[in-house]
């Protein structure tokens, strides 16, 4: 019997690289030995991805796009059997797929993960997120309540600042006067399936970029620099079994939180299902008080700090923007912020600092005072970046180890 | 270094800490659920009691006798409420709903037609299923209490928690006619103190917006009044999310099994790392 | 250890799995649209038949004179299956009508061949699919016949009798779609 099934093996990975494609990327894939915390938000990221994918479909046998959507979600919610534990599933699963990705984003930040030669694996990370927050923005008009229709609406008039072409650039993003069904069913086409598909070829690009040169650990180790006769890495374990059992605990952890989000308050106090959703959508009433979902919030507050228009929209997008640059800016010759000088872990407190701010400030309405903190912080935020070539000179970093 | 050994205890303590933290949050964002009460400034609290079958039945009772010949659950079945408020369906159908042609399984659409309504009270009243996801139980709660006479609007009516609203106040028999009125309230300084004349007696001033039921005219006493809102709005809040007791029942069984799954994945991960280390 | 995770961590699947798999059964909104159906039948004349729909299919309800009844008999060497064995037959030798009443015969409309519609033609004269036609349906897309009680004949395309659907008579409530009177 066995000799059988390696018979079969054998015919199949003669003709499909099971094997080497296995030994390459799993049992034989050297990980530096040692990480942290930090480095398992990555995992957990492809997880929640998992999860997204296999709740959205089954959302989509109960959805029904454009003027019927509202109802569509609340005959889900009451009338399918556990339509309730799919739904909250995918609305869990999208906050929680911003606060990995923020943490995993600020993991390469604290640890210098977009140095040579890991540039491209930077840049496609952020474009993930660029995608993500586009993938976000579309799924959130999907049940056409108030905050969808008028959030939609902002964003939608965002790109009418566009001079001359603005106001047709509206009209044909909406494909109507003013958002209606149209508007939904086509947003609905690219939430289910082009970015999706985007999505999934730029983790997969993201991945096999990552796989190419070595992932880092906290100390930016080289580990490649002391290998045995094999040529492997002395510092490193195979990433099957050792990482994915590592990733197992995170995994639990995560899933842990995920679940208590997702049966005792799925709504977040008002921060994952905005209240205001709960009505549907009506374009001659706007609700009092619009606000984005929370994993937009400090791009709205850096949006807001702008009095201009297009100098708002032009804010928000470089401060997105402006992260695809960072393996250019830093000019340390250390990686990781345990070694790197003074001037650096200033700078990474500050910008967590701003970043926090702003995102708190995105989610309450406006004032003189609030108003005043917001362009502080903008300022700040982009002077992290953007003073960065400076300070990462000229600043006094530690000797780095030579092993880990 | 931290020592092998204490690795399973440090991720389930740090889960259990994850947890209560959690759950302190949770507790809190419940109280503060809904949106802020306009004029009436902070919401009367409301605690639903979803568990309480009598209460439920008495607020499906209070809603159909009294709202449901405007509003509409439009999103609600008749049986699934018999189903979960633990009522047969035959003492439900034959007791609480007037209209022979509505079958068990339908939606509850209302008696109205929303064109009709828009042009008899200016706006149609909406839909009620989910005020309370919308608005807050607290809101609703409140608003239901807080109706005074006011001769300028168009029934006769205002609410401080909703001002101009266009709903007549249609539980005035059951309340007693409320009006705003003013009261002698002392004048309390920055550092608490009372103001006093010379002789020792406090100084009042006149303070208006104190809501007063005249006696006698509600057919039911405050304490009666107040409970029969309170089953309403606890109705209400289960039309708003019937699953819920549901689903935080699933939930508690789902959260302990990750914390064992994670003790479990602790402890083959550390038998893992002795390789080597 | 592997062993203990794995069987834990594989129990928990199929109650991940019962949310997804369970949301497939049908709906409140299905199971509110293909609720049971009532009609009075005492409405219907004898030698009559009435069309209900009922989960979106045609269903016959026929009231039989006696006399209809009693030459039942006379088509029998016609039939396939005249006690109808090759099926279902929710409410076997109760009645000659094959349903719960002696009088009303209740049939899913539904040619027991490709699905179309078969028509009623109950008057007892000569036909051109049949010249001893003693009453009964014949189906014009390809020309299967069945007896006044849906029983199909021989050496037509249907293979079987027409189905007879749960159904039960209160007075002269007539309810399709439900076996016992639940309400």
């Amino acid at each position: 019997m066995a000799d059988n099934i390696a018979k079969v093996f054998n015919w199949v990975n003669h003709r499909l690289p099971i094997q080497n494609t296995y030994e390459r990327h799993l049992s034989k894939h050297p990980v530096p030995k040692k990480v942290n915390f930090w480095y398992l938000f990555g995992a957990l990221a492809a997880v929640v991805l998992i999860i997204q994918i296999v709740s959205g479909i089954w959302l989509i046998m109960l959805y029904t796009p454009g003027e019927a959507a509202f109802s569509s979600i609340e005959y889900m919610m009451r009338d399918v059997d556990y339509g309730w534990a799919i739904r909250y599933m995918h609305t869990t699963g999208a906050s929680m797929f911003f606060a990995v990705v923020y943490l995993h984003m600020f993991r390469g930040l604290l640890y210098g993960s977009y140095q040579k030669p890991k540039e491209l694996v930077w840049i496609f990370g952020c474009t993930i997120y660029l995608a993500m927050m586009a993938e976000g923005f579309l799924g959130y008009v999907l049940p056409y309540g108030q905050m969808s229709y008028w959030g939609a609406q902002v964003i939608i008039s965002l790109f009418g600042a566009l001079p001359y072409i603005g106001e047709s650039l509206e009209l044909w993003i909406r494909g109507d006067y003013y958002i209606s069904g149209i508007t939904v069913n086509r947003f609905f086409a690219l939430h289910v399936v082009a970015l999706p598909l985007v999505l999934i070829a730029l983790v997969f690009l993201h991945l096999i970029a990552l796989h190419e040169v070595g992932a880092g650990n906290p100390e930016g180790v080289d580990i490649e620099a002391h290998t045995d006769e094999d040529g492997v890495p002395l510092d490193s374990v195979p990433f099957f079994p050792y990482k994915v059992l590592n990733a197992l605990v995170g995994i639990g952890v995560f899933m842990t939180v995920f679940a208590i989000i997702m049966f005792f308050f799925p709504e977040g106090g008002g921060y994952f299902i905005e209240y205001a959703n709960y009505e549907e959508a009506n374009p001659l009433v706007t609700p009092d008080h619009i606000a984005p979902v929370w994993y937009y919030s400090p791009y709205y507050s850096i949006l807001r700090a702008v009095p201009d228009k297009l100098g708002g929209f032009a804010a928000m997008g470089a401060a997105v923007a402006i992260f695809f640059v960072v393996p250019w800016l830093d000019r340390s010759k250390v990686a990781s912020i345990r070694y790197k000088g003074i001037l650096s872990k200033i700078a990474l407190v500050l910008f967590g600092i701003s970043f926090l701010t702003l995102g708190y400030l995105g989610t309450v309405s406006v004032t003189e005072h609030r108003k005043t903190m917001g362009v502080i912080c903008t300022f700040i935020y982009f002077s992290y970046f953007l003073l960065m070539p400076i300070y990462t000179s000229i600043e006094k970093t530690k000797p780095v180890p030579d092993r880990l | 270094m931290i020592s092998i050994k204490k690795l399973p205890i440090k991720q389930v303590s740090m889960q259990g800490f994850l947890f209560l933290f959690i759950f302190f949050i949770y507790f809190n964002l419940e109280a503060a659920e809904g949106a802020p009460c306009k004029d009436y400034g902070e919401c009367d609290e409301f605690k639903h009691s979803l568990k309480d079958m009598s209460s439920l039945q008495s607020g499906a009772s209070t809603f159909l006798t009294y709202c449901y010949g405007c509003h509409s659950l439009e999103y609600s079945r008749w049986n699934r409420v018999a189903k979960d408020l633990q009522i047969p369906e035959e003492i439900f159908f034959d007791n609480l709903i007037f209209d022979p042609s509505i079958k068990p399984g339908d939606l509850m659409a209302g008696s109205m037609s929303k064109e009709e309504s828009a042009e008899w009270f200016g706006v149609a009243p909406p839909d009620l299923t989910l005020v309370t996801r919308l608005h807050g139980s607290d809101w609703v709660y409140t608003y239901l209490r807080t109706f005074y006479e006011d001769s300028s609007k168009q029934y006769g009516v205002n609410n401080l928690v909703y001002p101009g609203a266009a709903m007549p106040n249609v539980l005035a028999a059951l309340q007693g006619n409320q009006q705003l009125t003013c009261k002698q309230v002392p004048i309390i300084a920055n550092n608490g103190g009372e103001k006093r004349d010379n002789s020792g007696n406090p100084v009042t001033k006149e303070k208006c917006g104190f809501l007063n039921v005249e006696e006698g005219t509600g057919s039911l006493n405050q304490e009666e009044f107040d409970l029969l809102i309170y089953d309403l709005t606890n109705f209400l809040t289960y039309v708003g999310d019937p699953d819920k007791v549901e689903r935080e029942r699933i939930g508690w069984y789902v959260v302990f099994f990750f914390i064992i799954f994670t003790t479990l994945s602790s402890l083959l991960y550390r038998e893992y790392q002795k390789d080597y280390h | 250890m592997i062993g203990l995770t794995s069987a834990f961590g594989a129990a928990g699947v199929p109650f991940a799995a019962t949310p997804f798999i369970a949301s497939w059964n049908p709906s409140a909104k299905a199971k509110a649209v293909g609720a049971p159906v009532k009609v009075d039948v005492t409405k219907i004349d004898p030698g009559q038949q009435i069309q209900i729909g009922w989960r979106k299919q045609p269903v016959f309800v026929i009231r039989h004179s006696q006399e209809a009844i009693k030459n039942l008999e006379s088509s029998l060497s016609k039939l396939a299956d005249p006690n109808s064995e090759a099926i279902e037959e929710p409410y076997r030798n109760m009645n000659p009508t094959r349903s719960k009443s002696p009088e009303y015969t209740v049939l899913v409309g539904v040619c027991t061949h490709l699905g179309c519609s078969p028509k009623f033609f109950p008057e007892v004269e000569p036909k051109s699919w049949d010249a001893s036609w003693t009453g009964g349906y014949f189906c014009p897309c390809h020309g299967s016949m069945f007896d006044l009680v849906g029983r199909v004949f021989k050496g037509v395309p249907a293979p079987t009798n027409l189905k007879v659907p749960p159904h039960n008579f209160k007075g002269n409530i007539l309810t399709i779609g439900e076996d016992e009177e639940m309400s």
